[in-house]
């Protein structure tokens, strides 16, 4: 049950760039969760978003959860329920949109808020962000996808969930498939496959299918993981995995030989155990998975 | 370390057909070829089809240290074989060998529809296997070898080992080249007969894999559906990245075997080592149609005036 009260961190800047960014680890999950709830909304057409964003807060508030709504421009949001549970944020208030997001100050600033949340009472933090003036300059971009990736991992541990929504029509279709790759799910952005953060900086999650229309796209996701050695591996679970290609095979292979470790690919589809084997990849290993 | 028989003094691939109509006329030949290797201390091979294979053995001395090895897991796709072939002699070679001589065969269950391919292999491996010093002897048996048969055989191989001890050029042996150029339509498949079960125009590669996924009912191999799978999503992304519009799929079913075909308008691969040897280091593609090869047991690739054509089948 809810029982909100005050925040005794209110008052301070809200824009989640300008938030402090104490590190705040102390809530968990008591165990990563499977789906963490981490979304990307590719969108051109506003209203079909903005419905999307209000159902996305209606039911966050249902589930006791805070709720904090970044809306795009030129969206209209009136008519939220007002109190402690939604903060509407504005970029115009909140950001200056050149900035280049730090990952790690950003994950901290949101395991504040979410701190904040769970003090006040509220089950969870939930965020509904139109980030789209963040990604606007390929050095952003690259910025922000390595946070995207490393917020995902912060949410399987702790109760927070997010949707991201990117305008497609602003962004162009490449840049937005570049972002909505590393999330749990994505909607409309026109790519097969998801590579998400696993429990521990040593795994990470692939699902979908990998083929030529992913074959860049996949390399590029893959170096902005911060997936690191444990003993001198690192694990994908391609428990989810549907289909995989040489050549995502190979951008695997390429990405582990940069990173001096072995990559680990766990998939039930025996398939890729023999591709693997009939292109002798020394930094790959495939291993069963049920 | 010098290469000794026929083949001293020869650099590379030493490729001799045998066409023999009678165990002896095999005997004459594969012994003394069998003994010679051995007594020059060289890896000595057979991959013979079993009843050969018997035969050979009990031709030769109990203990004398010649391998052998079993030709139906040896053939059982071309560029498979190729790929072991030339794993096999690297490991002999890195070893020091100075000539490695094996004495294999393809038996009439190849004689049949799939008989195309394996007569692209014995031409292709003319090239494949000739940074080798590999003495090879191809063994046919000319009771069971149809009229195409022995004519192809004498088309890829440069030479025939004569059961008198002669090695004699074959007058109507074509270089690879030349012979893999030709991409004749192969005999159609009985299936292709009946409407096809699906007939995608411009497929996405995933619609590719699904009508494949589709097709199957249970009652194939999993792994051999898989396996086609890999085969078909590479054949289409082959027609698309290489190819020429329209790309069209086809698939046909039954019980127990799928066959598709991919077509794009285009004249198909230049190399006509394409699918047979890996081309290049998978950067700048190469790699997919030597994929489809190998993980699929038959496959044919061809041209005729609705464009090229690569036909896959499992079961």
């Amino acid at each position: 049950m809810r029982r909100p009260r005050k925040s005794s961190r209110r008052g301070r800047p809200i824009g989640w760039l300008l938030l402090r960014g104490e590190q705040c680890h102390g809530v968990r999950r008591m165990r990563p969760a499977p789906k963490a709830g981490h979304e990307c909304w590719s969108y051109e057409d506003q209203g079909l978003f903005d419905a999307y964003a209000r159902r996305c807060v209606d039911q966050a508030l249902a589930a006791g959860e805070r709720v904090w709504f970044v809306p795009s421009q030129h969206a209209d949001v009136t008519g939220l329920p007002g109190g402690d549970a939604v903060r509407v944020i504005r970029f115009a208030e909140a950001y200056a949109t050149h900035e280049v997001v730090d990952p790690a100050r950003q994950v901290a600033a949101y395991a504040a808020a979410t701190e904040d949340a769970l003090a006040a009472g509220f089950t969870g933090f939930r965020v509904v962000a139109d980030v789209t003036p963040l990604v606007r300059t390929d050095e952003q971009r690259d910025a922000f996808a390595r946070y995207e990736y490393v917020i995902g991992r912060y949410m399987r541990h702790h109760p927070m969930s997010a949707v991201c929504a990117y305008n497609r029509g602003e962004l162009g279709e490449r840049a937005v498939a570049e972002l909505a790759c590393l999330h749990e799910s994505s909607h409309a952005a026109g790519v097969s496959f998801q590579l998400h953060p696993g429990a521990t900086s040593a795994e990470a999650v692939l699902e979908g299918e990998l083929d030529l229309s992913a074959e860049d796209l996949f390399a590029t996701a893959l170096r902005r993981t911060d997936l690191d050695r444990a003993d001198g591996e690192v694990v994908v679970d391609a428990t989810g995995l549907r289909f995989i290609d040489h050549r995502a095979l190979l951008a695997l292979q390429r990405y582990a030989e940069s990173q001096r470790t072995t990559a680990v690919l766990r998939t039930p589809l025996g398939a890729v155990a023999r591709l693997a084997g009939l292109l002798d990849l020394p930094h790959v290993r495939v291993e069963a998975a049920r | 370390m010098t290469r000794t028989g026929a083949a001293a003094g020869y650099h590379g691939y030493y490729h001799e057909a045998v066409c023999y109509d009678s165990d002896d006329d095999l005997l004459a030949v594969a012994v003394p070829f069998l003994l010679g290797g051995v007594t020059a201390g060289e890896p000595t091979i057979v991959a013979l089809g079993e009843r050969a294979a018997g035969v050979v053995r009990a031709a030769l001395p109990g203990d004398v240290p010649v391998t052998f090895m079993s030709g139906g897991a040896m053939y059982a796709r071309p560029a498979g074989a190729i790929r072991a072939y030339r794993k096999l002699l690297a490991g002999h070679v890195a070893a020091g060998a100075p000539q490695i001589r094996i004495i294999g065969e393809l038996t009439a269950e190849v004689f049949g529809p799939a008989w195309d391919s394996w007569a692209r292999y014995e031409s292709a491996i003319n090239h494949a296997y000739d940074e080798f010093p590999l003495w090879s002897m191809c063994a046919y048996d000319m009771r069971t070898a149809p009229v195409q048969v022995r004519e192809d055989v004498l088309r890829t191989h440069p030479r025939t080992a004569m059961p008198d001890g002669r090695h004699v050029p074959n007058e109507t042996y074509v270089d690879p080249v030349t012979f893999l150029s030709d991409r004749r339509p192969p005999v159609p498949d009985p299936l292709q007969r009946a409407a096809p079960r699906a007939d995608i125009a411009e497929p996405t590669l995933g619609d590719a894999r699904q009508a494949v996924r589709d097709a199957d009912d249970g009652r194939l191999d999993p792994d051999d559906v898989d396996d086609l799978v890999v085969a078909v999503s590479e054949a289409v992304a082959n027609a698309y990245r290489h190819g020429r519009a329209p790309v069209r799929l086809r698939l046909w079913s039954s019980a127990d075997r799928i066959v598709v075909t991919v077509t794009d308008g285009g004249s198909g691969p230049k190399d006509p080592f394409a699918g047979l040897l890996p081309t290049g280091d998978g950067l700048e593609g190469g790699l997919g149609l030597w994929i489809a090869h190998q993980s699929c047991d038959h496959v044919a690739m061809y041209r005729d005036a609705g464009g090229f054509t690569i036909r896959l089948a499992a079961g």
